[in-house]
């Protein structure tokens, strides 16, 4: 305020001071908004959680957590899921990982098609594999009859597959995203010195990956242990630590168990974010800086390729069937039991309506998720206050927190007045807007981290005030950062359904809510046939999307994630 | 400028949403209970007697009652139409419930609607045992004629039913157990039980759907989509042993301080009708106006002596003593 003063002329206008202190102080100021909202939409509803999970009837108490801890129930849903999570994040890691390496210095005529494959589970909800399991290995499934096996599908096994399956996209991804900015030269000098491949990926391209595969890993390992639909359709009796929250919640209306459990789901997962943060810290993994140079593709060692190979392609056939099955199942009246040929599933309107609420969440919660993650991304790198770290923190926090917790969270944060907002539209916005912050806020630093300063100084060196440099150089700049956000946030809306599940009202209902319901109460083909509209309408979406951007003469595939 | 062209593109998309979900006609909120397609059949019901459109998610009804339960005061909708007896007399109890002398229900059977014109009882429904004819006869099985034959050892993880705690049906299932068994001996039954099941689904119906499918053998469950199963082919077979079932309501009731509260009463007094009881009735369930019931015929059905007051009053109770034997202590 002194420091506005200062400026001021003393015959100055109260409005024209404010002007001017608004105009001095506006990254502070917009740091200051963007930490409220943070703090307001991420971290109470967090609070609420832990609150809840030690305040009983009588006051504060600890017998929640006496009860898990004594309970051999719950001890085993907790070992479950960490198990689940782990197996899951190192089976997910290492298909990305081929994936990855072949899609980019494997044979040509592969690549493109083995990435279209790989990310076609990224639109689709996560537990549509779970719905193809059951057609395939349930216990009247089609293989389960033709070879008569023994095996069953409900428990364990069932779920790591599904859940493999669903999020092994996320990690090609991420890994992807990595090796294409990783210059080859240094693999080819390497070569060029007489190491053979496998020494090459051991000893430089993974090593150099590792922020990717680290990133991966976090990201993999939270979505497996938070999304619960293959898990409640799948895990008969098995336990699990967010089907159980979900139906603590949802069905039993037991609060502060299902907080308890929230507690417990978050803890290995907050573990990690700050393991994963701590290790990064201080190591260089740029290589050399620039462009990378075009040079012509190795011709990667059969005993190398082979394998890589044969791991993609079981992967990419699986998801092929599992998304063939869904196809055919919302043609078919009832697969594997009448198996005639209807149109009923599909023209199912309250399917539609969902579908349409759907799109409209994603398309609000991508606008403002965007707008506020490349807000703070600026804020975060221009900005020069106490406590700039912290918000980048809690912004990249969403990478770390299950869906699950924040769902309830919203729930119990929400719930009341002067703080209603369930019961509407605009909560299930906001949720996946601060769930999904973090790619829009990361695709934005790390892009401001490629524009220099200068042009900025330049701008207001000629003479314009702060609005005019952000809405003329640096918004434009950004832009790709924007677009990155607004995608994932509009994709991951679409189809997730951990956090939104506690938050669907009458009239407010989501397509990935309906087609669990549907699901998890056995009517396969409704469910399947609600799935192939919802990928249709992101297919649809994505490419008006990739359109309006070429339009513009900007490459989305260029984004910086 | 790049950006602001797409942004004006994305805007003029949000916008025109916006504006075409404000154009509807008069909209109630409700929680409904039944099974999906048959929530959708009042749905459509209540639009043609009435000209009110019904807004509505899918839950059963433990589902309902955790929602009113946390939500309470502030309830996100106007009105119940089909949930349990234990929230209906919790609301009636807590004043979740604004009493409402309907015209409709005049004439009806008394038990319907309360006393106090609370509630409103759309009609009972019931559960009944049911098998895969084909797998049935792949095994050289038949259907238990007896609720005891269940405990054989042979159908071992080839049993499914609901879960008491989130589920309507069980909580029926389990307080006509009790009444019928006594409740220390019901509770070695439940858990004898326990035994053959492969897991507890979460909603009242999705074991018919499982048994139809071929998943497994044998179901408890509600009758309300047998018929329908049935009639699309679903290779289904059904029974109500012989110690007979039980039977609970499907309630409606109105939220007090809705802004709806004409609409609300009109779909009551829609419910109270004779050709609301036709339909149910085609559906299987017992109506308040006596009407032809398709599943089951003309016969009265053979019901376990049951007193819903004392399954109400007992249901947290049994709930823990659930939770402690069957989820609290893993197998």
């Amino acid at each position: 305020m002194a420091k506005a003063e200062a400026f001021a002329l003393p015959e100055s206008t109260l409005w024209e001071r404010i002007k001017t202190f608004v105009n001095a102080e506006l990254i502070n100021i917009l740091a200051v908004l963007l930490f409220l909202l943070l703090a307001f939409f991420l971290l109470y509803p967090i609070l609420a959680v832990l609150i809840k999970s030690i305040r009983g009837p009588q006051g504060y108490t600890l017998s929640y957590y006496v009860k898990f801890l004594s309970k051999g129930y719950y001890y085993q849903s907790l070992i479950n899921t960490l198990l689940l999570g782990t197996i899951n994040t190192i089976i997910c890691l290492g298909v990305g990982f081929c994936l990855a390496y072949l899609t980019t210095r494997g044979p040509l005529g592969l690549r493109k098609p083995l990435k279209l494959l790989t990310m076609m589970p990224l639109i689709a909800p996560p537990y549509l594999f779970a719905l193809s399991l059951i057609i395939l290995f349930g216990r009247n499934g089609i293989i389960t009859n033709a070879f008569h096996l023994k095996w069953s599908i409900y428990g364990f096994s069932g779920v790591v597959i599904a859940q493999t399956l669903a999020f092994i996209p996320l990690a090609y991804l991420m890994i992807e995203n990595t090796i294409r900015s990783l210059n080859p030269n240094l693999e080819e000098s390497a070569y060029d010195m007489g190491a053979t491949e496998a020494t090459i990926i051991r000893t430089v391209t993974i090593p150099l990956l590792t922020p990717g595969i680290l990133k991966a890993g976090l990201l993999v390992f939270v979505m497996t242990i938070a999304e619960f639909g293959n898990a409640a359709i799948l895990g008969g009796r098995t336990p699990f630590l967010a089907p159980d929250t979900y139906t603590m919640i949802i069905g039993e209306g037991d609060f502060e168990m299902g907080s308890v459990l929230s507690v417990m789901l978050i803890m290995p997962c907050i573990i990690i974010f700050f393991m994963h943060n701590y290790m990064l810290k201080g190591k260089g993994y740029t290589t050399i800086s620039g462009k990378p140079v075009a040079s012509e593709p190795r011709k990667m060692t059969p005993y190398i390729k082979i394998p890589f190979i044969i791991v993609s392609f079981a992967a990419g056939l699986a998801i092929v069937i599992c998304f063939g099955l869904v196809l055919v199942a919302s043609f078919v009246k009832i697969l594997g039991v009448k198996n005639e040929i209807v149109f009923s599933h599909i023209k199912d309107l309250e399917c539609n309506l969902a579908i349409y609420n759907s799109t409209k969440v994603s398309l609000i919660a991508a606008l403002i998720g965007a707008t506020i993650g490349t807000l703070l991304a600026y804020v975060i790198v221009r900005g020069k206050f106490f406590g700039r770290s912290f918000i980048e923190m809690i912004s990249l926090s969403g990478f770390a927190l299950p869906g699950t917790v924040i769902g309830i969270g919203y729930l119990l944060a929400f719930n009341a007045p002067p703080l209603k907002l369930t019961g509407g539209i605009i909560i299930l916005a906001l949720n996946c807007v601060f769930r999904f912050l973090a790619v829009g806020v990361e695709a934005g630093i790390s892009k401001l981290h490629q524009i220099s300063i200068e042009i900025e100084e330049a701008s207001s060196d000629l003479g314009a005030n702060f609005m005019t440099t952000f809405y003329k150089v640096v918004l434009p700049l950004m832009f790709p950062a924007f677009i990155a956000g607004f995608i994932y946030t509009f994709m991951t809306t679409m189809v997730s359904l951990s956090a939104v599940v506690f938050l669907v009202s009458p009239g407010f209902e989501l397509a990935a809510v309906r087609i669990f319901d549907r699901a998890i109460y056995g009517e396969i083909g409704l469910a399947s046939a609600t799935t192939m509209k919802l990928v249709i309408i992101v297919i649809i979406c994505m490419i008006l999307l990739n359109f309006a951007t070429r339009k513009t003469g900007l490459d989305i595939s260029k984004k910086g994630g | 400028m790049k950006g602001k062209s797409i942004f004006t593109v994305v805007a003029a998309i949000v916008s025109v949403v916006f504006l075409v979900s404000y154009v509807s006609a008069q909209e109630v909120r409700v929680y409904m209970g039944l099974s999906p397609e048959n929530n959708v059949k009042v749905v459509n019901f209540v639009k043609e007697k009435t000209g009110i459109q019904i807004l509505q998610t899918f839950q059963s009804f433990g589902e309902i009652e955790a929602k009113v339960k946390s939500e309470a005061p502030n309830f996100n909708a106007d009105m119940v139409t089909g949930c349990g007896s234990p929230l209906a007399f919790m609301a009636k109890k807590n004043k979740w419930a604004a009493p409402y002398d309907s015209p409709g229900w005049k004439g009806a059977t008394s038990e319907f609607f309360d006393p106090d014109k609370y509630w409103f009882n759309m009609s009972n429904f019931t559960f009944v045992l049911v098998g895969n004819r084909d797998k049935l006869k792949e095994k050289g099985y038949t259907l238990p004629n007896s609720w005891r034959g269940l405990l054989d050892p042979k159908w071992k993880d080839q049993i499914v039913m609901p879960s008491p705690l989130s589920s309507g049906t069980a909580n029926m299932i389990r307080y006509t157990f009790l009444a019928l068994y006594g409740e220390e001996k019901g509770w070695k039954f439940i858990a004898d039980l326990d035994k053959n099941i492969h897991h507890y689904s979460r909603s009242g119906n999705a074991p018919t759907d499982l048994v139809g499918r071929g998943e497994f053998l044998l179901g408890i469950t509600s009758h309300e989509n047998v018929k329908k199963r049935i009639d699309e082919g679903y290779p289904l077979i059904w029974t109500i042993p012989e110690e007979g079932t039980g039977y609970d309501g499907t309630f409606a009731f109105i939220f007090p301080g809705t802004k709806m509260t004409d609409a609300c009463k009109k779909i009551i007094d829609a419910m109270g009708s004779l050709e609301f009881s036709k339909m149910m009735a085609e559906m299987g369930y017992v109506t308040p106006r006596p009407a032809y019931n398709a599943l089951f015929g003309d016969k009265p059905l053979n019901y376990v002596k049951l007193d819903l007051g004392w399954a109400a009053e007992n249901r947290p109770k049994w709930n823990d003593i659930w939770k402690e034997k069957f989820r609290t202590e893993f197998k």
